[in-house]
C-alpha cells in the first residue's frame, strides 16, 4: 500500500504533456482585458433584456473598442472593435435605449448594429468617404416601429454636404436619405415622435454661425420645413454649441454667449430663444459649461448645467415648459472648491442628478433641491474626474445609487453607495513600454559577494566570516518566523510557493497618457502603484531602463524621469536635451550609461568606453559608430534601392548559450556559428521582402535571404536569438510550385557545414569581426502557417539549457501561441522519415503545414486582443521563463518550454510524504524490538 | 566357572586417539603461535613426505610432475578465453541501453579479468618450481593476454554503449565559446 502510494508520488512527478493546466489558469497568468478609456458621450447603463431589470455597462471607448462591463464586478462580458473605418474617425458615437437589445455604434464612415447581451453583429454598414457626426435612435410610436423590436437609426454623415440616413433597425438598409444640397456644416440630429430635426450651422454674413433646425419627415425623409435661429453673435463653430437634445425627453438647442454671462435655450422646432442669466458667484471666470439631460424617452425635461471654474465649479438646474418653449431656472447647486462630475439618471419620469466630488457623492431629484443621499467617498478618489454615469434605484424614501466615475488617470470607478467596488485601469490600454522591476533586496549580499571574490583567499575568507557573523542579527527573526513557514510551506504546493525564485516580479508599465504603472504579478496582475510621471499630457516613450530599485523612463525629447519601483516616487527628473530616436544603454562593465541616438542616427555623445554602437536613422538606413567616435559612422548599410528598412532585431541581451555545438546522432558535433552583434534586418519593396543578417560590429553581410511575391501591408514580424532567426510574412506564388500563404521561415547558423568542424577560425579562443569574420553555414526551412504574426519574440531562461520557445503574437485569434524549437528545426529530414540517428536528435519528418497546436497557446481561452510587443525575462528557476505582452491588453504568464524540471510539481504532496515517513518509522519502532526479542530466543534454543 | 572368553579389553585412551584423525584446531588455536624451536608438524610432514616420496621414487620424478605443472598451468591460462565467446555473446544480446542488467553485467565482465590480472602471480604460485618457472613466463603471458581479450570484450562493451569519450561531442562542453574582441551596442526602433 505504502509503496503503490510512494510509487503513485514518483509517477506524479513525470510530466505527462507540455500545456498549461486548468488549475494553473489565474495561477501562472493574468490578464487584463482592456476597452481604452471611455469616451464621456458614449458611456451609459442599459438594461438589454426587457424581461430583466439587471442592466450592464456599456462603452465605445476613446481607442474605438465597444464593449459592456458587467457593473457587478467589472468584468468584461463582451467586446468588439470598431475602427473598421478608412477615415481617421477621431471619436465615435454609440447609442442604444432601454429594452432593445441592440447598440448602434458609428466610427467615421462605419456604422454598425451589436447585439446587447453577447455581443453579436446585427448589420453592419460601411459609407465611403462620409464620416458619422451623430447617430440617434428614433423613438417612433407609429405601427411600424412597434411591429419590429430593433429601433431604427437616424445617423448624419458629415462628408462634403450633410446627409441624413435612416437605417432600418433589423437589417441596417437604408430607408430614406436626405441630403442637405446647401453649404450648411452638418452638426447633429434629433428626433421627435413624428418628425426628424436636422440641424446644421449656417454661416452668416459676416461672422458666426445660424443655427438652422431643418425638420424631415421620419416616415420618406421629405424636408417639412427649417427655422434659423440668430445665434451668430454667440456662437463661432459647432464648439459653441453646448447641447442639442437627442429626443423628446430634452428637444433643446443650448448654447451660451461669448462672455458666458447668459445661457440660450431653444426648443427644438422653434423659434423661441429663452435667455437665462449665469449667476457667477464664484467671482471667477467660467473655463467650461456642460449640460447634463435625461436620455429616457418619457423622462421629465429637467435639465442640468455644470459650471466649472478653475478652482471649483456649481450647477444649475432648468425645467423646461415644452408647451410654451419656455425654460426657466428651478434651483441650483453650490459651489464646491473641488472638481465635480455630473451624471443623469432616471427612475420612471423622474430624473435624479448625481454629483460626485472628490470628498462626497451627492444625489438630488430634479424636482427640488433636497439631497436624497450623500455618501463621504474614500481618500482614493483623489484623481480628478472626467465624467461619470449612474444609475440610481429608489426604494420608498431612501436611494441607492452606483456610479461609475472615469478619473484622469484612466481610472474607471464604480462606487456603489459611496464605496469603490471595482477600478479598472483603462488607461493600461496600448501601453508604450513595460519592463521588469529589479529587487534590491539582494543587491547588498551580490556586492559583498564580489568583494570577496576579488579577494585574496585568506581576506576573502575573514571577510566572509565577519560577513556571517554580521548576519547572526538576523537569526532570532528568522529562527521566530520558522515553525510557520515550515507549516505553511506543508500546506501551500510548490508552485504556488515560488517567491524566492524571482517568479513575482512586479512589471513596470508606461502608458499613452504620461503614467507609469506597476503591477503586481503575484497578485493577479493588480496595480500596485501608479504615478503620473510626464509632466505634459502623453509622451513617446522610448525606452525603461531597470536597475535594482529603480526605473528610468526615456522619452523622444531626451528627457527621463527615475522612478523608485517599490514606491513610485519620482526620484530624479532629466530635462529635455534634443530630439532622440531610440536609446542605446551600456551596462557590461562600469557604471550604466543609456545614451540617446539622433534622429540621424548619430549618438548623442562619444563614451571613453571599446565598444560600437549599431543604429537607424530616419532615412533608412542601419549605421555603425564606434563609440569613442560619435562625428561619423564606421559602416553604413541601405537595402537595394526601392527597398525601405521597417525592422531590424538583435539577439536578446540576456541570451546564454548551453551549448557551443549541437550533438549529432552519430554523436558528432556541428558547430553553432555565435556572434554577439548580429543584426537582422528586414526591408522591404514593392512585393518583396529581404532579411539581411548583418555583423554589427563590421557591417558585413553575413546572409541575404530574398523573398517574391510578399504582401507588404501584411505584418512582416522577425526575431533572433542564439545561432538561429526566424520570420514571417504573407507570401504569394510567383510560380505554380510555390506555396501561397502566411509562411513562417527558419533558419540556423552554423560554423561550417561539416560535423566536427569549427570554421577557419578553429579553437581560437577569441575572434575579431573587423579582421576575420567567416561566413556562417545557414540552413532553412520554411512553413506554411495558418495565420499571420505581428510580433515574434524568444523565451529566456537564466542558463540557456531550457529549449526556447518562438513566442508569436496572433492577430487574428487574439492570442499568443509559444511555438517550440524542436519543431522548428531547419535540419528535419525532407520528404522521409528520419534514420534513427536523426529521431536521437529529436528530429522528426519535415511536414510543411505547421498547425499550431492546441497546447502551444500560452494564452489557451483567453482573448487577447492588440498586443503590440511581448517581452520575456529569466528567473532563478531555470525552467521558467516570464512572459509579458502589452500594446492593448495586458498579459502574462509563464512558460516552461522544457516543462518545469527543477520543481515538485503540483501534485507532490509534502503531508503525503512526512506521514509515509512517520508511519515507517513507526514500524521500524514496534518491530526491532519484536525481532531483538526472537533472535535472542533462538540463540537460547539453539544452545539448550 | 565359565570359560566363557572375556571381553576384548576396550583399547586404551592413547590408542583411540591415535586411530581417530585430530580434530580441528580452531581458529583461535591455529591463531596460537608455535613455542620457540618447534617446527610445524604438518609443514614439516608434507616436507618429509616429498623427502621421502622423492627419496622412494627414481629421480626423474621431479621432471614428470614439472610437465604436470605445466599442463595445469596451461589449462588455467587459457581458461578465460572459453569465456570469451559466452560473454561476447552475452554483451550482444543485452542491449546498448544503460540499464541496471547491462551495467551489472558490464561490470562483472571488467572485474574479472582485473582481478585474473591482479592476482596473475598468485594463480601460478603452486605451479612455481625451480624447473618450471622459466617455461611459465610463457603461460603467464598467454594467461595475461587472454584476461586483456575478455578487457578489450569489456572496453568494446562500453564503447558500444557510448559510455567512452571517443567522439567529439564528448568533449564539447571543454570547448568554450569564441570570446569577440569588439562589444556592440544595439539601439534600434
Amino acid at each position: 500500500m505504502r509503496l503503490q502510494a510512494t510509487l503513485l508520488v514518483l509517477a506524479s512527478c513525470v510530466p505527462s504533456a507540455f500545456a498549461i493546466y486548468p488549475d494553473e489558469v489565474n495561477h501562472v497568468d493574468f490578464h487584463h482585458a482592456l476597452l481604452g478609456v471611455p469616451s464621456s458621450h458614449s458611456t451609459f447603463f442599459l438594461k438589454p433584456s426587457p424581461s430583466s431589470n439587471a442592466s450592464l455597462l456599456y462603452t465605445l471607448s476613446e481607442q474605438s473598442l465597444l464593449g459592456a462591463i458587467n457593473p457587478r464586478d467589472g468584468t468584461l462580458i463582451w467586446r468588439q472593435n470598431v475602427s473598421r473605418s478608412s477615415l481617421p474617425g477621431d471619436h465615435g458615437i454609440l447609442r442604444a435605449s432601454d429594452g432593445a437589445n441592440a447598440v448602434v455604434s458609428a466610427v467615421g464612415d462605419y456604422v454598425s448594429s451589436w447585439s446587447a447581451l453577447d455581443g453579436k453583429l446585427i448589420w453592419e454598414n460601411w459609407f465611403e468617404g462620409e464620416a458619422v457626426t451623430d447617430l440617434e435612435l428614433l423613438e417612433l410610436e407609429d405601427a411600424t416601429a412597434a411591429a419590429s423590436s430593433a429601433k431604427d437609426t437616424i445617423a448624419l454623415f458629415g462628408g462634403k454636404a450633410g446627409v441624413v440616413r435612416r437605417f432600418d433597425g433589423d437589417s441596417g438598409e437604408v430607408k430614406w436619405e436626405y441630403k442637405d444640397d446647401s453649404n450648411d456644416l452638418p452638426f447633429q440630429v434629433s428626433s421627435s415622435a413624428t418628425e426628424v430635426f436636422y440641424i446644421s450651422l449656417q454661416s452668416a454674413l459676416l461672422k458666426g454661425n445660424k443655427i438652422k433646425v431643418t425638420s424631415l419627415d421620419t416616415l420618406n425623409g421629405r424636408q417639412n420645413h427649417h427655422v434659423v435661429l440668430n445665434s451668430e453673435s454667440d456662437v463661432s463653430g459647432p464648439e459653441s454649441v453646448l447641447f442639442v437634445g437627442a429626443n423628446t425627453a430634452s428637444p433643446l438647442i443650448v448654447w451660451a454667449d461669448k462672455a458666458n454671462k447668459s445661457l440660450k435655450v431653444n426648443v427644438i422646432g422653434t423659434k423661441q430663444v429663452s435667455t437665462l442669466n449665469i449667476e457667477n458667484t464664484s467671482g471667477e471666470e467660467i473655463q467650461s459649461i456642460t449640460v447634463h439631460t435625461a436620455k429616457k424617452l418619457n423622462s421629465l425635461p429637467h435639465f442640468l448645467v455644470h459650471y466649472e471654474t478653475a478652482s471649483g465649479s456649481w450647477a444649475e438646474v432648468y425645467h423646461v415648459d415644452l408647451k410654451s418653449a419656455v425654460a426657466s431656472k428651478a434651483y441650483s447647486l453650490p459651489f464646491l472648491q473641488s472638481w465635480s462630475v455630473f451624471a443623469t439618471s432616471n427612475v420612471d419620469a423622474n430624473v435624479y442628478f448625481t454629483r460626485i466630488t472628490e470628498s462626497e457623492l451627492t444625489i438630488v431629484s430634479s424636482a427640488s433641491h433636497g439631497i436624497l443621499g450623500r455618501w463621504p467617498l474614500p481618500a482614493t478618489l483623489s484623481e480628478r474626474g472626467v465624467h461619470a454615469v449612474s444609475e440610481v434605484v429608489t426604494k420608498g424614501d431612501t436611494v441607492a445609487v452606483r456610479s461609475a466615475a472615469l478619473l484622469e488617470s484612466g481610472d474607471w470607478k464604480l462606487i456603489r453607495n459611496g464605496q469603490i467596488e471595482w477600478t479598472r485601469y483603462e488607461a493600461l490600454f496600448g501601453a508604450l513600454a513595460a519592463t521588469w522591476a529589479e529587487a534590491d533586496d539582494q543587491e547588498d549580499l551580490a556586492h559583498q559577494l564580489e568583494v570577496e571574490g576579488h579577494e585574496s583567499l585568506i581576506k576573502a575568507y575573514v571577510h566572509r566570516v565577519n560577513r556571517h557573523v554580521h548576519d547572526l542579527q538576523y537569526l532570532p527573526d528568522w529562527l521566530k518566523e520558522l515553525p510557520t513557514r515550515v507549516l505553511t510551506s506543508l500546506v501551500t504546493d510548490e508552485v504556488s510557493n515560488l517567491d524566492g525564485f524571482g517568479i513575482h516580479k512586479s512589471v513596470i508599465v508606461a502608458t499613452e497618457n504620461g503614467r507609469v504603472y506597476a503591477l503586481d504579478s503575484s497578485n493577479h496582475g493588480t496595480v500596485a502603484w501608479s504615478v503620473k510621471a510626464a509632466e505634459a499630457d502623453s509622451w513617446d516613450v522610448k525606452s525603461i531602463i531597470t536597475r535594482p530599485g529603480s526605473a528610468t523612463v526615456y522619452l523622444d525629447d531626451g528627457s527621463s524621469v527615475t522612478l523608485n519601483t517599490t514606491s513610485g516616487a519620482i526620484l530624479d527628473r532629466a530635462a529635455a536635451t534634443t530630439q532622440v530616436r531610440s536609446i542605446a544603454f551600456i551596462n557590461d562593465d562600469g557604471t550604466p550609461l543609456a545614451i540617446g541616438i539622433k534622429p540621424n542616427g548619430a549618438p548623442m555623445d562619444s563614451v571613453d568606453r571599446p565598444g560600437f554602437f549599431v543604429t537607424q536613422s530616419d532615412d533608412g538606413r542601419v549605421l555603425g559608430w564606434s563609440a569613442k567616435n560619435s562625428k561619423s559612422p564606421v559602416w553604413d548599410f541601405a537595402p537595394v534601392p526601392g527597398q525601405k528598412i521597417i525592422h531590424a532585431t538583435t539577439r536578446p541581451s540576456h541570451d546564454p548559450v548551453a551549448s557551443i555545438g549541437k550533438v549529432l546522432g552519430n554523436r558528432s558535433v556541428l558547430y553553432k556559428y555565435l556572434n554577439r552583434s548580429l543584426v537582422l534586418v528586414t526591408a522591404v519593396g514593392d512585393n518583396t521582402a529581404s532579411f539581411y543578417l548583418l555583423d554589427g560590429i563590421s557591417g558585413k553581410i553575413l546572409h541575404v535571404s530574398t523573398q517574391e511575391g510578399v504582401d507588404t501591408t501584411q505584418p512582416i514580424a522577425s526575431a533572433m536569438s542564439e545561432n538561429w532567426f526566424a520570420y514571417s510574412f504573407w507570401g504569394d506564388a510567383t510560380d505554380p510550385s510555390d506555396a501561397k500563404g502566411y509562411q513562417l521561415v527558419v533558419s540556423e547558423l552554423y560554423e561550417s557545414s561539416i560535423p566536427n568542424d569549427r570554421g577557419p577560425l578553429d579553437s581560437a579562443a577569441n575572434y575579431s569581426s573587423i579582421d576575420t569574420l567567416p561566413l556562417p553555414h545557414v540552413v532553412s526551412q520554411s512553413f506554411i502557417i495558418p495565420e499571420a504574426i505581428s510580433h515574434m519574440a524568444v523565451t529566456q531562461t537564466r542558463q540557456g539549457i531550457t529549449t526556447r520557445q518562438l513566442l508569436c503574437t496572433l492577430p487574428a485569434s487574439n492570442s499568443l501561441v509559444g511555438i517550440p524549437r524542436q519543431v522548428l528545426d531547419p535540419r528535419r529530414p525532407f520528404g522521409r522519415d528520419a534514420t534513427a540517428a536523426e529521431a536521437e536528435e529529436g528530429l522528426f519528418k519535415y511536414s510543411p503545414f505547421l498547425e499550431f497546436d492546441g497546447k502551444w497557446y500560452l494564452s489557451h481561452t483567453r482573448d487577447v486582443a492588440g498586443i503590440r510587443s511581448v517581452i520575456s525575462t529569466p528567473t532563478l528557476l531555470e525552467s521558467t521563463s516570464l512572459i509579458f505582452a502589452y500594446g492593448g491588453d495586458i498579459f502574462a504568464t509563464r512558460a516552461t518550454p522544457s516543462q518545469s524540471f527543477d520543481i515538485l510539481g503540483k501534485e507532490f504532496s509534502k503531508m503525503q510524504l512526512l506521514l509515509t515517513i512517520v508511519a515507517l518509522g513507526v514500524g521500524v519502532a514496534i518491530l526491532s524490538p519484536m525481532t531483538r526479542k526472537k533472535r535472542v530466543n533462538q540463540i537460547w534454543k539453539a544452545t539448550s | 566357572m565359565s570359560s566363557q572368553p572375556l571381553p576384548p579389553v576396550p583399547p586404551p585412551q592413547w590408542v583411540v586417539a591415535l586411530n581417530s584423525p585430530m580434530p580441528r584446531p580452531t581458529k583461535a588455536a591455529a591463531s596460537i603461535p608455535d613455542p620457540p624451536g618447534f617446527t610445524s608438524s604438518r609443514q614439516g610432514g608434507k616436507n618429509r613426505s616429498q623427502q621421502q616420496s622423492a627419496a622412494s621414487s627414481a629421480p626423474a620424478k621431479p621432471v614428470e610432475t614439472d610437465t604436470l605443472k605445466l599442463k595445469k598451468a596451461w589449462e588455467i591460462a587459457l581458461a578465460p578465453s572459453k569465456q570469451i565467446p559466452m560473454n561476447g555473446i552475452m554483451m550482444y544480446m543485452s542491449g546498448n541501453s544503460l540499464q541496471i542488467f547491462s551495467i551489472m553485467m558490464v561490470f562483472m565482465l571488467f572485474k574479472g579479468p582485473i582481478q585474473g590480472l591482479i592476482s596473475t602471480n598468485t594463480v601460478f604460485a603452486k605451479f612455481d618450481t625451480e624447473g618450471t618457472r622459466s617455461k611459465l613466463l610463457g603461460v603467464k603471458a598467454i594467461y595475461v593476454v587472454m584476461q586483456l581479450l575478455l578487457l578489450a570484450l569489456g572496453v568494446w562493451k562500453v564503447n558500444a554503449m557510448g559510455l567512452l569519450p571517443t567522439t567529439r561531442s564528448d568533449w564539447l562542453a571543454w570547448e568554450s565559446e569564441r570570446q569577440p574582441l569588439e562589444r556592440a551596442y544595439f539601439a534600434l526602433g
